[in-house]
């Protein structure tokens, strides 16, 4: 479809009155202070691409990449614009017209095939053990990389050496009755670089009456490639995947991912693939995701059992952006970590402020992605808490940098893991 | 002087990070709220963040000498292009000069920077338990430089008056480089009628005779409670009645709002938990003070208003309050949510009429929308007669744009032939400065005159007010 016949940008620029209400709430305007940050001027830099008064550019793509892409302008927007999108939008337009070598192989080459991704994060993984990478750091080599690069590296820490998908069956067979068929939309992220959330999600829903299919074909949800300005590859993959969950017959399909879960939303999948032929086989899709603290609180009202013995420990609770605002998901975390023996939540002032991670944002805009990350930190720490849980790999590696950096010494966690460490000494009752 | 010399020239006074001349970012300071830039957008030649008095000296200075314009800007949340370069120059963005200077709780003072969000100020405020009164819909957004160079008010303007009320002094550089300071700025006492009242003049003046850098507020004790009585109304008529109704019990309350009915949906679509009941009109009545006074106060006016109202609830839980502000503040953009293909514009959005005639004003206005074939939302500070109307149009679609226009003239006409005012709190810049002379008469040459006597060559805020 043409840039200015997306639905977005033909029906929502008129609706911003430029009231400014966004400069209040936005992450990134809050660091930079200028119009040309804050997300109304996102919206009338959109129009001014529509109308043809500004060429797409590259000056103008690195204008509206100042956006962390978080939402939190869209849910806060009270004429209804939904400015994420229509900065995706028009990063799309312009990235068509500049195509730039670096992008494609990331984006179109590397995290369009799954193999190829494990493999990238592989050769990292012995980079790091091998000493590799802190050699690279101290003869400068790691300078050597495109934009923000060099800086962010440091970003990408600890990675395993095997991946989930390795240590995890195709079909996970229920323990007891089966209740549902749930469909795994396993993330890049949590694949390759949080197994053992993506172990927890397994034990916990098959401990919980689910058999649990992750298919082996699964491709990245596309978020990346949205903010990235790749739009089309957004929409293979998503028409991809689509078909793929599609051919299971599951009854749900879950994401322990914020992004994946927001990236496979109702929502997102008609702004992908609305109106296209492939629409009926979408929305089915679509119907049937769910992020998986919604499902386990509302559809499977998960109780873990009683433990008057368990450890004391105090969380905190991080609400990634994909979660509360792209789906507005914040109650259902809170309450799967007050269910679990011995929790303590203790909640941190603006929970609900983007960490700055944002996907791609810290690897691109380093600086100011520290700036954001330190008060989200500051206040993460107030709360003296021993852990801190989020629901989204993006947020949980900046928040795991943000600590150390900090030297707290508080660990970064799903909860889907503390969760599923309840059940390990119950085994699931037999019908 | 041409544009790469003042460029040069401003980057000899201003570091790097605090200057803007590349001509993409100059386009994002085209516009603020108002209908007017969204039709006609002016770029300027520069736009500098100082974030000193100094800095701004020196600006100004090299601005005199050269003949340049001056605009002044805080957040860019005005309606009525008061800080769009009209007839180009610099804009002088303010709003990142965001410092609390000083907050002195014993002499119930703060002093602020231009920049200086209102919402941050009273969070600030808060632990001293002090306030700064006057509450704009935009409070968590705008400046308080841009609420003096405005004098607005809001929501509370009832019982607590307008920005002016609580300006001590100010610091401002002059249109020929000049520093000085009105009223009591560098004094510290509450009353002072000594000298002619340059701060007053100041207020309101939307950036013509300078800048300012620095502000003296007098703060006030915050009330211990608050409690919120919404009334429904089946008829229009009756919501304006109830309020005089209110006044005659002889009852002060810090705010009372109206939302037609239109308003009502668009805040229902905004955030359906508020769930504002259908009807003709709302008034919300907010009481602050001690806990029994506002307990007194809420029951009397629950008593007055149940006598027109279908229902009237009091609600004194901070979350019901909180949503009821909230959907009131948020109405002034949430009102694009009536039409589809559709947008509120700000025109002809903050006329203000005596309370004896806010029932005709409403009607009148109602039937003007009828008129032009365009759908109006009305809500406001009903409490002090200032309505605020909300024209919703396509404005992509040229025919609609002109009905629109000729409505919002006969919306300012109207305000002046009700002995009212095209402008209760927004201000005029440029939208309304076509109704000077009808409003002021030959006042307006003294209003020039006054100008000339601090701007010889006028180039401070040119294309505004009069």
């Amino acid at each position: 479809m043409e840039f200015k016949e997306l639905p977005p940008v033909k029906e929502q620029i008129m609706k911003c009155v430029r009231c400014g209400k966004c400069r209040s709430v936005c992450p990134t305007f809050a660091e930079i202070k200028d119009e040309t940050a804050a997300p109304r001027g996102h919206v009338f830099m959109v129009g001014m691409l529509r109308d043809g008064k500004v060429e797409p550019t590259e000056d103008v793509y690195k204008r509206l990449s100042n956006c962390l892409m978080c939402e939190t302008c869209s849910v806060n927007c009270p004429s209804g614009i939904d400015i994420h999108e229509l900065n995706a939008a028009a990063r799309s337009y312009i990235y068509d017209k500049n195509p730039s070598v670096g992008k494609e192989l990331v984006f179109d080459t590397m995290w369009t095939r799954p193999g190829l991704l494990k493999n990238s994060v592989r050769l990292m993984w012995f980079a790091q053990k091998s000493g590799l990478q802190k050699l690279g750091r101290t003869i400068g080599i790691t300078k050597l990389l495109p934009g923000d690069l060099p800086k962010a590296e440091k970003i990408l820490t600890d990675v395993p050496y095997r991946a989930a998908k390795n240590q995890l069956g195709e079909v996970n067979p229920a323990q007891g009755e089966k209740k549902y068929r749930v469909g795994y939309f396993l993330g890049c992220a949590t694949n390759l670089l949080n197994p053992e959330v993506a172990k927890a999600t397994v034990e916990v829903l098959t401990h919980n009456g689910c058999e649990v299919i992750i298919p082996k074909d699964i491709k990245c949800c596309g978020l990346p490639h949205i903010a990235n300005g790749k739009m089309e590859t957004a929409r293979q993959l998503a028409a991809h995947n689509v078909k793929l969950f599609n051919s299971y017959d599951c009854d749900y399909i879950i994401s322990d991912c914020a992004s994946c879960s927001s990236a496979i939303s109702h929502k997102n999948i008609e702004f992908l693939l609305g109106g296209l032929k492939i629409e009926d086989q979408a929305f089915e899709f679509a119907d049937k995701t769910m992020d998986l603290t919604k499902f386990l609180i509302e559809v499977l009202d998960v109780e873990p059992p009683a433990n008057p013995k368990a450890k004391k420990i105090r969380v905190t609770y991080h609400d990634p952006c994909h979660l509360a605002n792209a789906q507005g998901i914040k109650e259902e975390p809170r309450e799967l970590l007050r269910r679990i023996p011995g929790v303590e939540l203790i909640e941190m002032k603006d929970a609900n402020r983007c960490c700055g991670g944002s996907g791609t944002f810290s690897l691109t805009h380093y600086d100011m992605s520290m700036k954001i990350l330190d008060k989200k930190m500051d206040n993460a720490m107030m709360t003296g808490a021993t852990k801190l849980a989020t629901c989204c790999p993006s947020c949980m590696m900046q928040l795991r940098f943000g600590a150390n950096r900090n030297n707290w010494d508080a660990e970064v966690v799903h909860p889907v893991v503390l969760l599923a460490e309840c059940y390990k000494k119950t085994p699931a009752l037999k019908v | 002087m041409d544009f790469a010399a003042i460029k040069d020239e401003l980057a000899k006074i201003l570091s790097k990070d605090k200057l803007l001349t590349e001509e993409l970012d100059l386009m994002y300071y085209s516009y603020d709220s108002s209908f007017f830039t969204q039709m006609e957008p002016s770029v300027p030649q520069a736009v500098v963040f100082p974030t000193s008095t100094e800095e701004v000296q020196k600006v100004v200075r090299f601005a005199y000498e050269n003949n340049i314009n001056i605009i002044p800007r805080g957040a860019g949340t005005g309606e009525t292009g008061g800080c769009i370069a009209v007839n180009g120059g610099i804009v002088l963005d303010l709003s990142k000069w965001d410092e609390i200077v000083e907050i002195d709780a014993r002499n119930m003072q703060v002093i602020v920077r231009p920049g200086v969000i209102h919402a941050r100020l009273n969070e600030e405020l808060s632990p001293f338990n002090l306030f700064f009164p006057p509450d704009p819909g935009s409070s968590q957004m705008c400046t308080i430089g841009g609420m003096v160079a405005n004098n607005a008010s809001g929501l509370r303007a009832v019982k607590y008056g307008t920005t002016e009320q609580y300006v001590l002094g100010l610091e401002v550089v002059t249109p020929t480089g000049d520093i000085i300071y009105t009223g009591g700025m560098q004094a510290r006492c509450i009353k002072n009628v000594s000298g002619l009242n340059l701060t007053k003049l100041m207020i309101g003046s939307e950036g013509v005779l300078g800048i300012i850098t620095q502000i003296r507020l007098r703060c006030w004790p915050k009330p211990k409670a608050r409690g919120i009585a919404m009334a429904v109304f089946d008829q229009l008529d009756d919501a304006p009645a109830t309020v005089l109704d209110v006044y005659k019990a002889g009852i002060l309350p810090s705010g009372i709002e109206i939302l037609d009915s239109s308003a009502i949906k668009a805040v229902n679509e905004f955030k359906p938990e508020i769930n504002l009941p259908n009807c003709e009109a709302i008034l919300l009545f907010e009481v602050d003070g001690n806990p029994p006074s506002v307990d007194y106060e809420g029951r009397q006016i629950k008593e007055i208003a149940d006598r027109r109202a279908r229902s009237v609830e009091w609600a004194t839980d901070p979350q019901r309050m909180a949503q009821l502000w909230e959907g009131r503040s948020v109405t002034a953009s949430a009102a694009s949510r009536v039409r589809a293909d559709g947008t509120r514009v700000f025109a002809g959005e903050d006329v203000s009429v005596p309370l004896s005639k806010v029932a005709d004003t409403l009607r009148a206005i109602r039937a003007l929308g009828e008129k032009y074939g365009i759908q109006v939302v009305n809500y406001g500070h009903i409490g002090d007669g200032n309505v605020h109307t909300a024209p919703v149009i396509n404005p992509e679609i040229p025919a609609e744009v002109e009905r629109v226009m000729k409505l919002v003239d006969e919306i300012h006409h109207l305000a002046i032939a009700m002995q009212g005012s095209t402008t209760g709190e927004h201000g005029v810049g440029v939208v309304r400065r076509p109704y000077a002379k009808q409003e002021h008469g030959q006042a307006v040459e003294y209003m020039q005159k006054t100008k000339a006597a601090f701007d010889p060559k006028g180039i401070m805020n040119p294309g505004k007010l009069f």
